[in-house]
């Protein structure tokens, strides 16, 4: 019996293959989107979810570099505070309960993408200016974001140290923050103008409301 | 200034990505200085390991060493075993009277062969580094109870270490030390 399944990547074959799936994924998911309605909100945060999940699984070789702290912004941005808690919280669960590993840490991990996609909504005026996303500021937030995302994440460890081991376990970690803010601009830069777009196609509207009450002729 | 953001940020990544390994020595070690070394973590031990690198794993009350049941086994660094200190109040091994390691995967690799196999490690490599989930025959994936998981915890020096194994960065003296931890 052959077995051509048993060979070894390098770490950087592991990358390239990675991120050559993902991008399978990113091109499927997008060429998906356009067969949906317009304003179809909770397909879209679903395609934004197996996004989020995907990427995250798939670019764990690069500590920290992934697409879901960017994913969040944009949608707190687009959609609103309320469902980008609920995505952060349902791709930090769900990456982790299938395959990066579930405990006490998950929901620290939940907390700090949920703080991030509240900061989104709250610049949502600056970040989205006449239906054009302002690229350049969204990879400044999106860079100081990864620094603030693992000092949220870093908080976990008071469950097991004194909090006197808390700065220089942060101090620890500065290269991860690297990582992960490096990781969030190279992903701005390359997927927020079309994952904007996808977005905004599937916003509510706010002047075009619905009526309840029939208009009399 | 847009176009400009997609090759600029492959260059920041990579350059993250290669400079990462030296930054990260330079912080752990800046960082290893505002931990106070315990001077007690070499208490039970040999004195002849007094200044030595040890490394050592205790096993839990419900997943004992078939090796180690009672108290703690010492083990000099060319395998001679030098006794066992009851007084520990738990059960395991410690292996001793290394110096000159740095890094702390190197040291836990080299040091647990000095047991002859009875300490044998057992780690994946992941986004963090190497994950020990294996020693002496003790997969804490293996470990059940009224709690959500278990894992080896690192202690470095008496204190729960910051960082993994293979960002340990080891002084002379330092001890290392192994015990099951739940969550």
């Amino acid at each position: 019996m052959y077995d051509f399944h048993n060979s070894a990547l390098t770490p950087i074959q592991t990358i390239l293959l990675n991120a050559a799936i993902l991008s399978i994924i990113v091109v499927s998911l997008m060429r998906s989107e356009r067969s949906l309605r317009d304003q179809s909100q909770w397909t879209m945060m679903a395609l934004l979810v197996v996004f989020g999940v995907s990427g995250r699984i798939l670019m764990e070789p690069l500590p920290n570099v992934q697409p879901v702290t960017v994913l969040v912004i944009m949608a707190g941005a687009y959609y609103g505070a309320p469902r980008a808690l609920a995505l952060a919280a349902t791709i930090a669960l769900a990456s982790n309960v299938l395959f990066l590993g579930h405990g006490p840490w998950t929901i620290f991990q939940a907390l700090g993408w949920g703080a991030l996609g509240v900061v989104g909504a709250s610049l949502a005026h600056r970040l989205i200016v006449d239906g054009e996303l302002r690229v350049n500021l969204l990879a400044v937030v999106a860079a100081a974001s990864g620094f603030a995302f693992n000092w949220i994440v870093s908080l976990s460890i008071l469950l097991n140290a004194e909090p006197s081991m808390l700065a220089p376990y942060l101090l620890n970690g500065l290269v991860f923050d690297l990582y992960h803010a490096a990781g969030n601009v190279a992903f701005v830069a390359w997927i927020s103008v079309p994952l904007g777009d996808m977005m905004l196609r599937h916003r509510k509207d706010p002047t075009r409301k619905s009526v309840r009450d029939l208009v009399p002729n | 200034m847009s176009e400009l953001l997609k090759p600029a940020s492959i260059v920041i990544l990579l350059l993250v990505i290669i400079a990462a390994p030296g930054i990260q020595d330079r912080l752990s070690q800046e960082a290893s200085r505002y931990v106070d070394d315990n001077e007690s973590s070499h208490d039970g031990l040999p004195t002849k390991w007094d200044d030595k690198q040890v490394i050592c794993a205790f096993f839990p009350d419900d997943y004992p060493h078939r090796d180690f049941t009672l108290g703690v086994t010492m083990i000099d660094k060319d395998g001679e075993t030098l006794g066992v200190n009851e007084d520990f109040n738990r059960t395991g091994a410690c292996v001793g009277g290394f110096d000159g390691y740095t890094g702390g995967m190197d040291f836990m690799m080299d040091s647990t062969r000095a047991a002859g196999g009875k300490l044998s490690v057992g780690y994946e490599v992941g986004e963090w580094g190497p994950f020990v989930h294996t020693i002496g025959s003790l997969n804490a994936n293996s470990i059940t109870g009224d709690f959500g998981g278990a894992y080896w915890n690192l202690d470095h020096n008496g204190a729960t270490s910051m960082v993994g194994i293979g960002d340990l960065v080891m002084a002379e003296g330092d001890v290392i030390s192994w015990s099951i931890g739940t969550w």
